[in-house]
């Protein structure tokens, strides 16, 4: 080896350089005195920002085209820095909503703040990985650090609780993953995604340890999405964990789940397309149903998320599904980038609903239950109109983003020509449609039964007005956001014309 | 060939009465034991697939720290024996069913035509002086360099999690500072008082 | 390649047979006559007060922990000592990054005060 053996770096900079400012982070907290830990959340802040602007140039640097590095295994493509943008901005996002509540709990650690980058860190590693390893250890470093976000409180016997199960059925599902990967591997001889593809492209593989490495594989990427029928850890862990670790969970490791997906259906697997679509049919039927029934039933608004999160997974895999029709890739962008759209306003609506769990929560109590929503447009009639923009955007009403977003899915479908499948998913979503407007019945037509004060801050209640107000300006403009993922699913390498 | 084939078997039986052992033993610091014979016996099958270093890895990572660790949580759990036992006839069709069903998946790939034994060509023994640690060496700096650097990663953040989540400080302990304990001086001991003499009454 | 392990075979052959051997012989030759009171937990003179196992400090398992990381990292380091004269300075290189990461994971617990025993 010699110096010219140096891998190029470029495309990796937004990574290395989070890397580099989590560590500095956390060294600079461990001196800090107790009163300026607020230092640390703006440092947070900013290198996140740094992390977004270096990764806009990054895009700048390489004209969009898919530049990989480290011998294969690190793509930057378009879809992965679009979706790593995305990342950055949830997190930040996440990180204003959630601190006045981890203040006010005594959970202000400079550990949260660098788990929570670190578990960024490994998001970016994952959406970029073009290597079953790469992307494995990147789906690792992000698990382990909210596995112990989650456990962060220690005193709490239901966090802790929620915690166990996280990481015990999470090492359940990377068991199955590496089982998958390696049957793929011992099938194809490598684990490089590109390779990948071309070897089974050739032919000459044995088709059943192929699709049992599929199965496998299927059944680890489906833990990490939540769907059914590897959704049990959901509701618990969603409801037990700390308002600010659901708020975090139910975000952006969506869009990392998303990008796993995609790696490795799509531009490792995707001549196995016929096997693996048959498997998200049923998972995604199965999730919506079980999804939307099951909310119905909750009277905790964070169950009832968490149920809803369980179906809206089911609803994007449907845009998955629907890319290769009789081996024919010809509707594959249209019906991925649909997923893909269907994500990033997943993710904005999450960060919102779960925002405002946290931003109508004070010391000592929680607005966990949905009676404590009863009234809310007496006490707070902008919140309640904020709120109500997003459940109308979860439920998918007119003229809100969730609206368009299922519309892009459901025109993935029937183009797919499974016009049953469209039909199954229409009904299930007006199901859910119950649950998410009964929300806005109980804001705007009970009495209010908890009287307690309403004071989010001020930069909670900007950053929670933008992100309602988003659902309506991307519900009536949605153009831009769509063609960015067309543009970005058509540079997958499979796609790549 | 036959003696390591014989080896082989002797291994391979030892490891399957350990592992067998290792979930029906009713003690669960037996149990623990029979998990370092697994671990060890599953070392001498990889020396035998001539991965060396990863035998010795697994001795010296497994066997040498994890199976303490092991036997630590076995102790600090204070597991009541019956109370574990509980619900495992309830739960026997479930789980035999699911190692039914693996059983059958993994006799499917082991049996079908293409894992079979004896399609797959055997690698050339490379001779005494190969050395599998230096092979696995070359690519691990070199071309997985990236994958490496995120096991540091991934070590770090355990390191952060470990210690956020166990580490209390403690009260009620008489800790003594060995650095004030050397930094005392004679004066801070010792006063000498001047007093004069008193009368005896 | 295995040739050069066949001494540890030996080793393992031999240890289990002399284990077995001696074991065995003390079986034989010695006297046995067990009763009740002599097979008894003995404490003290008095009857066992409470079982033997007792719930250890959560501080242990943090030691525990911390000692299986740096033996990690350890185990990484064999490999690169072997063949650094062929990977040259990116392999060098590796390392040091490599260690450099978990320097800082090393500084946050001493300053953390994890590897204090109070």
């Amino acid at each position: 080896m010699s110096a010219s053996d140096l891998p190029i770096l470029l495309p990796a900079y937004g990574e290395i350089l989070l890397l580099v400012l989590a560590s500095a982070i956390l060294l600079v907290d461990l001196f800090l005195p107790e009163r300026l830990r607020g230092l640390t959340h703006w440092l947070s802040l900013a290198t996140l920002a740094a992390c977004f602007v270096l990764t806009v140039q990054v895009v700048r640097a390489t004209g969009g085209q898919a530049a990989y590095t480290f011998g294969g295994m690190f793509v930057a493509d378009l879809m992965a820095n679009v979706l790593k943008l995305v990342v950055y901005a949830a997190v930040a996002a996440v990180l204003v909503y959630s601190r006045r509540y981890l203040a006010e709990r005594g959970m202000l650690r400079g550990e949260f703040f660098v788990l929570a980058l670190f578990a960024t860190l490994g998001m970016a590693v994952m959406i970029s990985a073009n290597h079953m390893l790469a992307l494995y250890l990147g789906l690792e470093l992000m698990s382990l650090c909210v596995y112990s976000m989650v456990a962060l409180n220690r005193d709490s016997a239901t966090s802790t609780e929620a915690a166990m199960k996280y990481f015990v059925l999470g090492a359940l599902a990377s068991g199955l993953l590496l089982y998958g990967m390696s049957m793929l591997y011992g099938a194809t001889g490598t684990l490089d995604l590109t390779q990948m593809a071309q070897v089974i492209a050739v032919g000459q593989v044995n088709g059943v340890v192929l699709v049992f490495g599929l199965v496998f594989v299927v059944a680890g990427l489906s833990f990490k999405l939540g769907v059914v029928p590897f959704h049990m850890w959901i509701p618990d862990v969603y409801h037990g964990a700390p308002n600010a670790m659901t708020l975090f969970i139910s975000t952006a490791p969506k869009l990392a789940a998303f990008a796993m997906a995609v790696r490795m259906l799509v531009n490792g697997l995707i001549d196995l397309a016929g096997d693996w679509q048959q498997m998200l049919v049923v998972m995604a039927v199965l999730s919506m149903a079980l999804g939307n029934f099951a909310a119905i039933a909750q009277t905790n608004i964070k169950r009832m998320l968490a149920y809803s999160t369980i179906s809206h997974m089911g609803f994007m895999l449907l845009g998955l599904l629907a890319g290769v029709v009789g081996g024919n890739r010809f509707s594959a962008p249209d019906a991925y980038s649909a997923a893909m759209f269907y994500t990033v306003v997943y993710v904005l609506m999450s960060l919102g609903s779960f925002g405002m769990v946290l931003a109508l929560s004070r010391a000592g109590f929680e607005a966990e239950e949905l009676d404590d929503y009863r009234g809310l447009n007496q006490r707070d009639p902008w919140l309640a109109f904020l709120m109500l923009l997003l459940m109308f955007a979860l439920a998918g009403v007119p003229p809100t983003v969730g609206f368009y977003a299922k519309l892009a899915v459901i025109d993935a479908v029937i183009k797919a020509g499974q016009i049953w499948l469209a039909v199954v998913a229409v009904l299930l979503s007006l199901v859910g449609a119950f649950y998410y407007l009964r929300v806005v019945k109980l804001m705007y037509f009970d009495e209010p039964r908890d009287a307690g004060p309403i004071a989010p801050g001020r930069d909670v209640r900007w950053l929670l007005s933008a992100n309602g107000l988003a659902m309506l300006v991307l519900g009536v403009m949605p153009g831009s956001l769509m063609a960015l993922c067309l543009v970005a699913v058509q540079g997958l390498y499979p796609l790549a014309r | 060939m036959t003696i390591e084939l014989l080896v082989f078997y002797v291994f391979a039986a030892l490891l399957a009465f350990a592992g067998l052992r290792v979930i029906t033993a009713r003690n669960p610091v037996h149990a623990a034991l029979f998990l370092v014979l697994a671990f060890f016996t599953a070392a001498a099958i990889w020396m035998l697939l001539r991965a060396e270093f990863l035998a010795i890895a697994l001795v010296l990572v497994y066997v040498g720290a994890v199976m303490v660790l092991f036997l630590f949580v076995v102790m600090m759990l204070d597991i009541n024996l019956d109370r574990l036992r509980e619900g495992f006839w309830r739960y026997l069709p479930l789980g035999a069913a699911v190692g039914v069903l693996v059983v059958f998946e993994m006799a499917l790939v082991v049996v079908a035509k293409y894992y079979a034994s004896g399609t797959l060509p055997m690698p050339a023994d490379p001779g005494p002086g190969y050395s599998n640690t230096k092979a696995l060496g070359r690519l691990l700096y070199t071309d997985y360099v990236y994958p490496f650097e995120l096991a540091a990663v991934l070590l770090l953040v355990a390191i952060v999690a470990a210690i956020a989540l166990t580490m209390r400080r403690r009260k009620d302990t008489k800790y003594q500072d060995p650095a004030r304990q050397a930094a005392v001086k004679r004066r801070d001991r010792v006063r000498l008082v001047s007093m004069p003499a008193e009368k005896k009454e | 390649m295995l040739e050069n392990y066949f001494p540890v075979l030996m080793f393992i052959a031999v240890g289990l047979v002399l284990g077995g051997v001696l074991l065995a012989v003390g079986r034989i030759l010695a006297p046995h006559k067990p009763d009740p009171k002599k097979l008894s937990p003995y404490e003290c003179g008095f009857e066992a007060f409470e079982d033997a196992r007792m719930k250890f400090d959560v501080r242990y398992y943090l030691v525990a922990i911390l000692f299986i990381l740096f033996d990690l990292e350890i185990a990484f380091l064999f490999p690169w000592a072997v063949v650094i004269p062929d990977i040259g300075f990116f392999g060098y290189a590796a390392m040091m990054v490599f260690l450099a990461i978990l320097v800082v994971g090393f500084v946050y617990e001493w300053k953390k005060g994890a590897l204090e025993w109070e």
